[in-house]
């Protein structure tokens, strides 16, 4: 910790990145040391994975230096970033489904040879098999990536950036995808690591994890560089308000919601593969947190009530009638919203006008004889973009120019302009700044105020607890259970999604209710 | 994308289109006459029309190679439906009926089986012609009743005839891409099928439309096509979707969807016809036609995508 | 770990060898294939001579020489239309200086230099200009086509000395040097595409760009030098066109890209890139050829046969998207 700053392992001083208009990190140092755990936090947009992805060569900074050792280097790509020790672990999305897991392993390495100059596919295997023997998984390296589970696919990823004898690991959000004993294996693998002089870079949403890990702690919001402290510096809440830039408490608020009847009802929904079982109730004027591990399980059940992926079989009831929803298209025909999670590729079509973004569900409305008329698609996004404060463009221009937090209200105007009953958000705010956030969490609790049955996914489980009336919580696939009120705490929650709960499970103050 | 930029674009293809037709004009005295124009425009017709449909198809990041066949599909359905002793009026309407179930074919293939449209359409190519040569047994049908010749070698004055259901197909489309429900629905799948998707867009029911719209355009283009040559022959077409496909794209159309519009094509599609007659004229072999064609083509699609790369 | 759950069949063991076999990209046109062999063996007395399947591999050879490049293109998430035009130039090539200078190697240096060159110019300006590779290659299509008749000033080469004519007319222990060749070929690009670096990247670029960027593979490099293996088989394949025809027009290889695409997609490449297999793009050459020669022998109208042929390369095409909607469905 007190070593002369021309030791670190790793050092960034002032990095600046912008995409378009949009600055994703503003001026921030950062630095490790031999054998330290650094956490990086924030919300999600605060920059982190950028940073991070500058570090390893990803993205080019603006401004500003990155050094290894005390030199400056400018990486060009990951390639040069790993010849000089530096690797990270990234998501789950950025591997290769149809090659084996022996080849996700390899690509970008140098493989093992044969004597006559052929890529020795034995050693090759052997080597995988050994790597991940190393971190407890016995699977078949030589099938495809792609037939893995969330959770082995995350396992692969951690391999991956571990062979590579680096000297400095970056690890984004390792454990979203773990149970719980499969996260206690990569704490260990961590300490193992930190002991022989790696220095590792920790980036979690999950506080707890962080406080056990790390050694030091840097807040980032959006940005900008908030704070770096030791970890015994700090305690849960001042990084809680450090990270929102407000204590906790006063996030969300919430109305009297009077809760009615049934709206949406699922009886033994399943999908092959994606989850199995599925019995929940969403009733008018009350909001349904739907919690668990990322791969649990959520939007495939979001996405089977929109349509967009429909269950094979149990039914959907709406109003206690089954009805069978094979399209989005339908779904919002019989009153249902989704605001998906991936908006850059799901929720927007990015090229378009703001305007033409908001319109976009409404067109039968708004078109008479297939002509669409002009002037009451420009009023209804005009109503729209007032109503949800959407600022920062002409609604003119295209959707692309917005920031992360305004982009996302575009998004919920689109859903909202139809005045859907029934509402599924999923991740409604990730990726959105500070003030974006309370907004979109007050309109969700007015929506529910005003009678309307939401759902809301939410991998930050202070959000869901905060706006939920119940929570429900998946794992592997099914719901296995369902907490309301003071029962619904983080711990939990977490012991459902994890699989740990244990029948005498105390119930610990409710942090985030107000 | 934004409206001025997009003029801006078809500004600078008009602005083209006139050197070209300047460069013609020094070449050949005949070019620019008024009379030599308006007979350039009955051989571009045929091309313009399918370019329409394939101009809606390539905004949704399709593609449709099958369009030469199924034009001689439709040539030798009418031809040969006539000579088996249907009346004409009904041959046309079979001829008209095959190619719209030959473009719903396509689209319901390309939906209903999540299979990339290049792929399917290389079959429909192969099947079609194969149907076209199956059904004329390789031969021709030459001889019709007077009327017929209207459609394609009419003339109004020293206006051809065609020039007008040109004119008129162009007004349709234009307007149902820019001013209609569906035609946003077409730009919203092209820029981001997933996210249209998931809005609401009927996604599966607008390919199927679209590419139903392009096998009618092919149907109206080979009953002209058939009446101006005065024959129905299993051989006609070949090669044709590709010069649809390189008019709709100098027209500005992004092969990787969400972009193009209809005056754009139509001047992509006369920037192709002015080149063709206009080196013909001026005695040039069909050696540089086909090589300046092929230069100008890659060299267009160079601008707009360094344009477009900037801007983003 | 959780290996039992909804969300992950059966993955410590992996799948049995069959459902593997059936999960491989060639599958499909290999079933379809031995059951064309079957069919045409039953019901016609010369389909399964010795002589009539060396004529089908012969017949392919051209088509399936460019197609072995080209599977591998698509593979890495390219694609090439320009096979046409660029087959009819490197004939030229090999014709004109075959005529001139005689011998055999020469010859074969000029086609396959100048099909590098032309496949280089497409690599070109898809890495470096950026332009969408399906336009460059139309482009080039056109462009070389244009060159074609200035080379030639519209006549055809003829007269080509039996040296050049070797690999497309003489046979070595019975088998055609075109056979030859394109078994050569097919084990070299196995060889390329199983045990070299950029072999393996191909895959891996055609499959997911942005973790291929990640990864920090030489994404540019690997599609350029995919382009230029198409020009260099295009060469190849030029000396047994010309080898067989004794001649070329200013036609030649007219409308041969779409044919070669359909060799590769009925071989079950994906064109969307990152799936398939050295053996595609064979596959599908021949399972054409032999449905096209099985018909010529049950004496079905040749009129009739492309529709037919046309019909059955769209029920391949349908099997191959089913059965992908089955597989989405389990994984």
């Amino acid at each position: 910790m007190a070593e002369p700053a021309s030791s670190r392992l790793l050092s960034l001083e002032g990095i600046h990145k912008h995409f378009g208009g949009i600055v994703a990190v503003d001026g921030v140092d950062f630095d490790l040391g031999h054998g330290e755990v650094h956490a990086l936090v924030g919300e999600n947009g605060a920059g982190k994975s950028t940073l991070m992805k500058v570090a390893v060569g990803f993205h080019q900074p603006d401004e500003g230096r990155v050094e290894v050792d005390g030199e400056p280097v400018a990486f060009r790509s990951t390639r040069d970033a790993e010849a000089a020790g530096i690797a990270i672990i990234p998501q789950e999305l950025d591997q290769f489904p149809h090659l084996s897991v022996a080849e996700n392993l390899a690509v970008g390495r140098a493989r093992p040879r044969r004597r006559w100059g052929g890529i020795d596919w034995d050693a090759l295997a052997e080597t995988a098999r050994r790597q991940l023997g190393e971190l407890g998984l016995d699977l078949d390296v030589t099938a495809p990536l792609g037939l893995l589970s969330a959770a082995n696919r995350q396992v692969v990823a951690i391999a991956r950036a571990l062979a590579g004898d680096a000297r400095v690991v970056v690890m984004d959000e390792p454990t979203a995808a773990l149970s719980e004993r499969e996260t206690e294996r990569l704490f260990a693998i961590i300490t193992d690591l930190s002991s022989r002089g790696v220095g590792v870079v920790y980036i979690s949403h999950r506080l707890e994890e962080v406080f056990r890990i790390a050694d030091r702690i840097t807040v980032l919001r959006d940005g900008h560089h908030v704070r770096t402290a030791t970890t015994s510096e700090l305690d849960t809440d001042e990084l809680v308000r450090l990270m929102v830039g407000r204590p906790l408490g006063e996030q969300v608020p919430r109305s009297d919601r009077s809760v009615g009847d049934t709206a949406l009802e699922l009886r033994g929904l399943t999908r092959a593969g994606a989850f199995a079982d599925i019995d929940l109730v969403l009733r008018r004027g009350e909001v349904l947190g739907l919690a668990g591990l990322i791969g649990a399980g959520r939007t495939e059940v979001a996405q089977a009530m929109f349509g967009v992926a429909p269950a094979d079989s149990g039914d959907i009831l709406l109003d206690g009638e089954a009805v069978s929803i094979r399209s989005p298209e339908e779904a919002m025909r019989r009153g249902i919203a989704y605001v998906p999670e991936e908006r850059r590729s799901q929720g927007l079509v990015l090229p378009f006008s703001i305007r033409a973004n908001i319109s976009l569900s409404s067109l039968e409305r708004l078109s008479r004889g297939g002509l669409i008329n002009r002037r009451a698609e420009r009023e209804l996004a005009e109503r729209s973009a007032t109503a949800l404060a959407i600022r920062g463009a002409e609604l003119g221009a295209p959707a692309a120019h917005l920031s992360g937090g305004n982009q996302q209200k575009v998004v919920l105007s689109k859903a909202l302009a139809r005045e859907p009953g029934i509402l599924l958000f999923d991740e409604p705010t990730r990726g959105v700044d500070v003030g974006a956030k309370a907004e979109i969490a007050r309109l969700i609790d007015r929506l529910a105020a005003d009678g309307n049955a939401v759902l809301v996914i939410s991998s930050e489980l202070e959000e869901v607890l905060a706006l939920a009336d119940r929570v429900a919580v998946m794992r592997e696939g099914r719901v296995v259970g369902e907490l309301a009120g003071t029962e619904a705490t983080q711990e939990r929650v977490m012991a459902l999604a994890t699989g740990s709960a244990k029948p005498d499970d105390e119930a610990a103050p409710a942090q985030a209710q107000p | 994308m934004t409206r001025e930029r997009l003029l801006g674009r078809e500004a600078v293809l008009l602005g083209v289109l006139v050197v070209v037709m300047l460069g013609m004009s020094l070449l050949s005295d005949q070019f620019l006459t008024l009379g030599n124009l308006l007979r350039t425009s009955r051989f571009f017709v045929e091309i313009g029309l399918i370019a329409l449909g394939m101009t809606l198809v390539i905004i949704t990041a399709g593609i449709d190679l099958s369009v030469g066949s199924a034009l001689a599909l439709v040539s030798v359905t009418i031809g040969f439906s006539y000579a088996a002793g249907a009346p004409l009026a009904l041959a046309i309407l079979l001829g008209l009926l095959v190619g719209l179930a030959g473009g719903c074919f396509n689209g319901v293939m390309v939906t209903r089986l999540d299979l990339h449209p290049l792929v399917v359409t290389l079959g429909t190519f192969a099947l079609f012609r194969g149907l076209a040569f199956g059904v004329s047994d390789a031969d021709a049908v030459s001889t019709y009743p007077e009327w017929f010749a209207y459609f394609g070698q009419f003339y109004l004055g020293p206006v051809p005839g065609q020039l007008f259901v040109f004119i008129a197909a162009i007004t349709a489309v234009w307007l149902l891409l820019a001013r209609t429900r569906f035609g946003r629905y077409v730009y919203a799948i092209g820029a981001n099928e997933e996210a249209a998707r998931f809005s609401g867009v009927p996604v599966r029911r607008v390919k199927v439309t679209i590419y139903t719209i392009t096998g009618a355009l092919v149907a109206l283009a080979a009953v002209i096509y058939t009446s101006r040559v005065s024959s129905a022959r299993a051989d006609f077409g070949q090669g044709l979707e590709l010069d649809v496909i390189a008019a709709v794209v100098l027209g500005g159309a992004s092969i990787r969807g969400g972009v193009g519009t209809i005056p754009g094509t139509v001047l992509g599609v006369l920037t192709i016809a002015v080149l063709r007659n206009g080196l013909q004229l001026a005695g040039v072999a069909t050696t540089w036609q086909l090589f300046l064609l092929g230069v100008l083509l890659i060299a267009a699609v160079f601008v707009n995508e360094f344009f477009r790369r900037r801007d983003a | 770990m959780s290996a039992a759950t909804v969300a992950e069949p059966a993955a410590r063991r992996g799948p049995s060898p069959l459902r593997r076999w059936l999960l491989r990209p060639e599958a499909p046109a290999v079933l379809f294939l031995l059951a064309v062999v079957v069919l045409f063996g039953a019901l016609t007395d010369n389909f399964l001579r010795l002589a009539n399947l060396q004529q089908i591999l012969i017949q392919v050879s051209t088509v399936a020489i460019i197609a072995l490049a080209v599977n591998q293109l698509i593979i890495a998430g390219e694609i090439d239309i320009s096979m046409g035009s660029s087959l009819g130039l490197c004939a030229v090539a090999v014709g004109t200086v075959a005529v001139a200078t005689g011998g055999l190697i020469l010859p074969l240096l000029t086609g396959v230099a100048v099909g590098a060159l032309i496949g280089a110019t497409n690599g070109l300006l898809v890495t470096v200009a950026r332009v969408p590779a399906i336009i460059v290659t139309l482009g080039m299509l056109y462009a070389l086509r244009g060159v074609i008749f200035f080379v030639t000033g519209g006549a055809s080469v003829s007269g080509i000395p039996m040296d050049a004519r070797l690999v497309g007319r003489e046979r070595l222990f019975g088998v055609g040097y075109s056979v030859w060749l394109l078994l050569a070929l097919l084990l070299a690009t196995w060889f390329v595409s199983r045990h070299t670096t950029w072999g393996r990247d191909v895959y891996a670029v055609g499959g997911n760009q942005a973790a291929a960027r990640l990864a920090g593979l030489p994404i540019a490099r690997t599609r350029f030098l995919g382009f230029v293996g198409v020009g260099v088989f295009t060469g190849l394949a030029a000396l047994v066109y010309v080898g067989r025809t004794g001649g070329v027009q200013t036609s030649a290889g007219t409308g041969l890209e779409l044919e070669v695409i359909a060799a590769v997609v009925l071989g079950g490449t994906s064109i969307a890139g990152g799936r398939g297999s050295v053996l595609s793009p064979v596959v599908g050459a021949v399972l054409v050829s032999a449905i096209s020669t099985g018909m010529v022998l049950l004496r079905v109208p040749a009129t009739w046969q492309s529709a037919v042929l046309g019909a059955l390369i769209l029920l391949a095409i349908s099997f191959d998207g089913i059965r992908r909607r089955q597989v989405r469905g389990a994984a």
